[in-house]
């Protein structure tokens, strides 16, 4: 659309270090990779932002303030643009990247939005094709790697067309992966705080694992969803729409910020659709979260399905999450045994 | 007999006790609170809810545990959500009535009306359903709610007044060092979680000032400058306070209470402390956990204050005898800083 976008680096350990060293101690995990993400560009000459706001309850809303004031403590000068949620509207979105981009015409910027929407539709789907795959495939982590591999094609495209043709070559692949169609496989519902649901590196891989470990895994919230509904206002068609917020009551009955609703609504829905087991991943300190993790026992207790708990900071380390993760399957092929069991009994 | 109703005396009990018990008792109900918070409540409240809560949260589940001795027939758990347009409370105050209904414990029935002006600012369907187990009569519902509201108001002016009463102001002219006690209002007024610290800094020789010392509009005012508008009550109340007390003249200090894994505070706290820098205003941020102990709060309260004194001298023409502030402050919550006394959690 007329001006480089620069795309940080990906995250890594140095990132989080950054982000760690000039972030409030407390902050959430986020916020510290976030400002990391920042920082990291600006040393490859990045001097505008674009971020996505919000207006509460929640941290998030506050996200863009806070680190506009520790970069420029820092002496990094950036030109912060905020993309509030739909109460201001989709056209104001448009009208600041319009201010970004003078010279370029309407026409353009609506191009250029919907492509980077789709594509977030078409990585969408293919992660759930991989979510599918990941157990099951003969050799761990071939399907991973031709994810890895179209994101980056999927990336390249410059038009719809390029997209379509990307994600069919994509789906081929995935699908002809050798893999055995009759292993038995448990069905986790990953649910949690959506940054540490979508960063993989936030989330010390955790949706991988537990593929490896045998799991297919459902998310409860993905990015074309997100991007929908948070800067739509639901507009958009195309993205992997779930709603399962609407499932929470009567367990969590009003909105308290991020995501709680959706997690305790996905655990609700999943609960009763067989799966076997739910884990919740959020940073430590997200306080919506925490909201829900309180209210997850008696989740738990109600519709008979194990919930585990983890929330990741810049200490965790993945040792300790591994064996939590590996505890929890082991928990509930138990649980699916003596179930099976019960049901040769009578 | 009259019915009675429970409020938890924690969370925002510190900020509306008046007028939720004088609502309750002109409606005709017994209002039964729980005692100070000590060490029971927190052991009750730690098993109710999960580690990771702040401590404030805590200790308000230990106080809900503790009202069951008094046999309430009601628990009044009103859920928070915004008590202003385009301002939330904090998500866990909103959950509340959720955790509390999800844990293992038997509960007497809750009184949980929504209370949401973020939008529209009514509150009709909140005052309904908080009086509907004392009475349908909805004249008689608002009647009582306004007379709550003006003794609330009466209260919330006295504290306002005494700030500016001339007894108190001559005593502020003299050697005390104005000291802002700066944070959650139950995280200040509730003397087992914060340690006294009250006390210990009004023996230091400090005049303590705190939020509400300060009117409601000037703080307003003061933070219309920020690029955007801060979304939580909170928020608004510490950044506002933060800048109102800034302009006094003369020698002061502010002391920042925080809760450990408190959302809000780890933003918010650290604007304050970036705008304190700037102002050249010395700082000493405490977070409070529940693993705090009295001895390292009174050191650091004295090394704290001693350095305050030790650069008195130099600061009396109120502005900062280590170089003028970086820029202007006032779009900024502040700027990172040299002397600013931080440090998280003391033993
Ligand atoms: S949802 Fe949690 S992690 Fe995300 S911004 Fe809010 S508090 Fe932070
Ligand atoms: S505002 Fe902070 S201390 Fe208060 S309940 Fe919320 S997270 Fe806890």
């Amino acid at each position: 659309m007329g001006f480089t976008v620069i795309v940080p680096p990906p995250t890594s350990k140095r990132t989080l270090s950054l982000g760690v060293q000039n972030a409030p101690e407390f902050a959430c995990l986020p916020l510290k990779i976030n400002l990391g993400n920042f920082m990291e560009a600006r040393e490859l000459g990045a001097d505008t932002i674009i971020m996505a706001g919000g207006v509460g309850p929640c941290r998030f809303g506050l996200y863009a303030q806070l680190e506009k004031e520790i970069l420029e403590d820092l002496g990094c000068h950036y030109e912060i643009l905020v993309l509030e949620p739909p109460e201001r509207g989709i056209i104001d979105f448009f009208k600041k990247i319009r201010k970004l981009t003078e010279k370029v015409s309407w026409w353009r910027i609506i191009q250029g939005v919907r492509l980077g929407y789709k594509k977030a539709c078409f990585v969408d789907k293919l992660e759930i094709l991989v979510q599918e795959i990941r157990p099951r495939e003969n050799e761990l982590g071939t399907a991973d790697k031709i994810f890895a591999h179209s994101l980056k094609t999927i990336d390249k495209a410059n038009n719809l067309d390029e997209l379509a043709e990307a994600y069919g070559l994509a789906k081929e692949k995935l699908l002809h992966i050798p893999r055995n169609e009759e292993k038995e496989v448990l069905k986790i519902g990953l649910v949690g705080e959506i940054y540490t649901l979508l960063e993989p590196f936030a989330s010390q891989d955790i949706e991988k694992r537990l593929g490896y470990l045998g799991a297919q895994v459902t998310r409860s919230l993905y990015l074309s969803e997100w991007i929908n509904e948070h800067l739509f206002g639901g507009l958009l068609s195309g993205a992997v729409r779930q709603g399962f917020s609407k499932h929470a009551g009567p367990f969590l009955n009003h909105f308290v910020g991020g995501h709680a609703r959706e997690s305790i609504g996905a655990g609700v829905l999943l609960a009763g659709e067989g799966f076997d087991g739910i884990v919740q991943v959020a940073p430590l300190t997200c306080m919506p979260e925490i909201v829900a993790h309180s209210i997850f026992p008696s989740v738990s207790d109600t519709l008979d399905i194990p919930v585990l708990t983890i929330y990741v900071d810049e200490l965790s380390g993945q040792e300790g999450i591994h064996t939590r993760l590996e505890a929890f399957i082991d928990l509930l092929w138990g649980k699916r045994f003596s179930l099976d069991h019960e049901k040769t009994i009578c | 007999m009259n019915i009675r109703i429970g409020i938890p005396r924690a969370l925002l009990y510190y900020n509306y006790v008046t007028l939720w018990k004088t609502f309750f008792t002109l409606l005709g109900a017994e209002v039964l609170i729980s005692g100070y918070t000590n060490k029971l409540t927190l052991d009750l409240g730690r098993d109710m809810v999960v580690d990771e809560a702040c401590l404030p949260v805590k200790i308000f589940f230990g106080h809900t545990a503790q009202l069951l001795e008094q046999k309430p027939d009601f628990l009044f758990v009103p859920r928070m959500v915004s008590v202003e347009k385009s301002a939330y409370i904090c998500p866990k105050i909103i959950g509340l009535p959720d955790i509390l209904e999800a844990g293992k414990k038997e509960m007497p029935a809750l009184i949980k009306p929504t209370m949401n002006m973020v939008s529209t600012g009514n509150i009709d369907s909140f005052l309904r359903e908080a009086g509907s187990c004392l009475t349908t009569d909805r004249r008689k519902i608002s009647r009582a709610w306004k007379i709550a509201r003006q003794e609330q108001n009466a209260e919330d002016r006295q504290a306002l007044d005494k700030s500016r009463s001339t007894e108190i102001g001559a005593a502020r002219t003299g050697s005390k060092l104005p000291m802002l006690l700066l944070g959650h209002r139950y995280n200040l007024y509730d003397d087992f979680l914060n340690l006294n610290i009250r006390k210990r800094l009004w023996q230091m020789g400090c005049d303590l000032w705190t939020p509400e010392q300060f009117s409601e509009e000037s703080k307003e005012d003061t933070i219309k400058t920020l690029p955007k508008a801060i979304f939580w009550t909170f928020g608004k109340d510490i950044l506002g306070t933060v800048r109102c007390f800034s302009r006094l003249p003369g020698p002061k200090g502010v002391v920042i209470i925080s809760s450990f894994g408190c959302g809000i505070d780890s933003f918010i706290g650290n604007m304050a402390m970036r705008y304190l820098h700037k102002a050249g205003i010395p700082y000493l941020n405490i977070t409070l956990d529940e693993h705090s102990g009295e001895a390292g709060l009174e050191t650091r309260l004295e090394a704290f204050l001693d350095m305050i004194r030790w650069r008195r001298p130099f600061n009396e023409d109120h502005i900062s005898s280590y170089g003028t502030p970086l820029g202007d402050p006032e779009g900024y919550a502040g700027i990172h800083g040299v002397y600013g006394y931080s440090a998280t959690s003391y033993q």
